[in-house]
């Protein structure tokens, strides 16, 4: 996605018109991934919120030689998201989590995913993992936990976790470069 | 033990570790080359993992981002070698009181840094860098630091300290008259054209210290009362209005 690219170029230039322009395609993944990690529309608009703007800011340190533009937003998005979740955790705030845990805006999301064509490769890819694997994967990614956390959650060794999310991992890396 | 960081590579791609694990694997990247080519390899297939997730935030959402970014300074970039971290000069202030070149009214100073020593209640921008602590002490040193301060109606006071050349302003509102959890004291840049939000006070808080910035042609750093949350546009009367000598 070299178009990507160029507009956090532009960014990092301080071109408004290209963080405007940013903003439109890196929005919905920024927003929707922040809202499958935290489960509450309000929570996630004001992580995307910081995210996007940490995105503006930090636009200058983006090395295309170190990976994807893509990637590197994903990575600002996810990181921001669990660092939520994981203050909410040791802050206890049980209200919050509750809020969290209601299924409806999953169901939006999903609903809204499914309209879009870019899902059927990682659906695809996923099914080429074993249960644990995908499991765990998903587990930690989606579900913002640490590995600790998913091997209790699974009944699973915490060794076997760890590497089953690394091995699960390079099978998906396997399945979407093939398939690109 | 580098055997064992190197299984966590995964977990790390994944943002799965604790804070320590995490250090632990980033530094160990650092010397790794093969490690830090798998980790990258990594990181591009779990972000296609986001594909799956993407969905339309709410509008309102690229009006207050761009505003936001339209008054946010970005980083400078990284050296061009890959230079270790420590060796980048950055201005480390102690923690505690900053110390001041400017004498200023030592009364309202004296107010000033009482609350900026204490605790701050501040949502807007809580997780930027440098420390809040940090540019709220660049903002009194400034050489050009000049300081507002005006009785709030209902009781208390606004203190506003600003830097033209930091284009930045400290603002400290201390025992405002008390409102419910239902409604927020909201901070305003006033210019000629119209007025911005400077941030939004928690619900019923009557004391906070503000750090401001993009004070841009602002004459004005005005405060009213919100419903919980803030408003777009202001809601007059104005509690207090600090003007800002140009």
């Amino acid at each position: 996605m070299p178009a990507l690219e160029q507009l956090l170029h532009g960014t990092a230039l301080g071109d408004d018109d290209a963080f405007a322009r940013l903003y439109d395609e890196a929005a919905p993944r920024v927003y929707g991934l922040c809202l499958r990690v935290l489960r509450d529309p309000a929570q996630a608009e004001e992580v995307a919120q910081e995210v996007l703007v940490e995105i503006w800011r930090t636009a200058t340190r983006f090395d295309p030689s170190r990976g994807s533009a893509g990637a590197w937003i994903s990575t600002i998005a996810h990181r921001r998201a669990v660092d939520r979740v994981r203050s909410a955790q040791a802050s206890g705030d049980r209200e919050r989590r509750a809020a969290a845990q209601s299924e409806p805006e999953y169901d939006a999301v999903a609903e809204a995913a499914a309209t879009r064509l870019e899902h059927r490769q990682v659906r695809r890819c996923l099914g080429t993992l074993t249960e644990l694997q995908r499991q765990a994967v998903t587990l930690a990614y989606y579900g913002g936990h640490t590995y600790r956390q998913v091997a209790s959650l699974l009944g699973a060794a915490v060794p076997t976790v760890k590497s089953r999310i690394r091995d699960g991992l390079l099978k998906l890396r396997d399945c979407l470069e093939v398939a690109r | 033990m580098s055997a064992d960081v190197h299984t966590l590579i995964g977990a790390w791609a994944v943002d799965a570790l604790d804070d320590d694990e995490r250090a632990e694997v980033e530094h160990h990247l650092g010397e790794c080359e093969s490690c830090a080519q798998e980790a990258a390899e990594l990181r591009e297939a779990v972000w296609r993992l986001s594909d799956v997730t993407i969905a339309d935030p709410p509008p309102r959402l690229r009006a207050r981002v761009l505003t936001e970014v339209a008054r946010t300074r970005q980083e400078a970039p990284e050296p061009p070698a890959a230079e270790p971290r420590t060796a980048r000069p950055r201005l480390r202030r102690h923690r505690g009181m900053p110390r001041l070149r400017l004498a200023l009214a030592a009364g309202a100073l004296a107010a000033v840094m009482a609350v900026v020593g204490g605790i701050v209640t501040w949502s807007v921008m809580r997780d930027t860098e440098p420390s809040r602590s940090d540019q709220i002490a660049a903002v009194l040193e400034s050489g050009d630091a000049a300081i507002g301060s005006i009785a709030a109606d209902g009781g208390g006071k606004v203190s506003v300290v600003y830097s033209e050349q930091l284009d930045k302003a400290v603002v400290v509102l201390a025992g405002l008259a008390a409102i419910g959890e239902e409604r927020s004291y909201q901070i305003w840049m006033v210019d000629p054209e119209g007025q911005v939000s400077a941030g939004v006070m928690d619900p019923g808080d009557r004391s906070a210290t503000m750090l401001v910035e993009g004070l841009g042609d602002a004459e004005l750093i005005g405060v009213t009362q919100e419903p919980a949350g803030g408003s777009e546009t202001p809601t007059l009367p104005l509690v207090a209005g600090v003007p800002l000598e140009g």
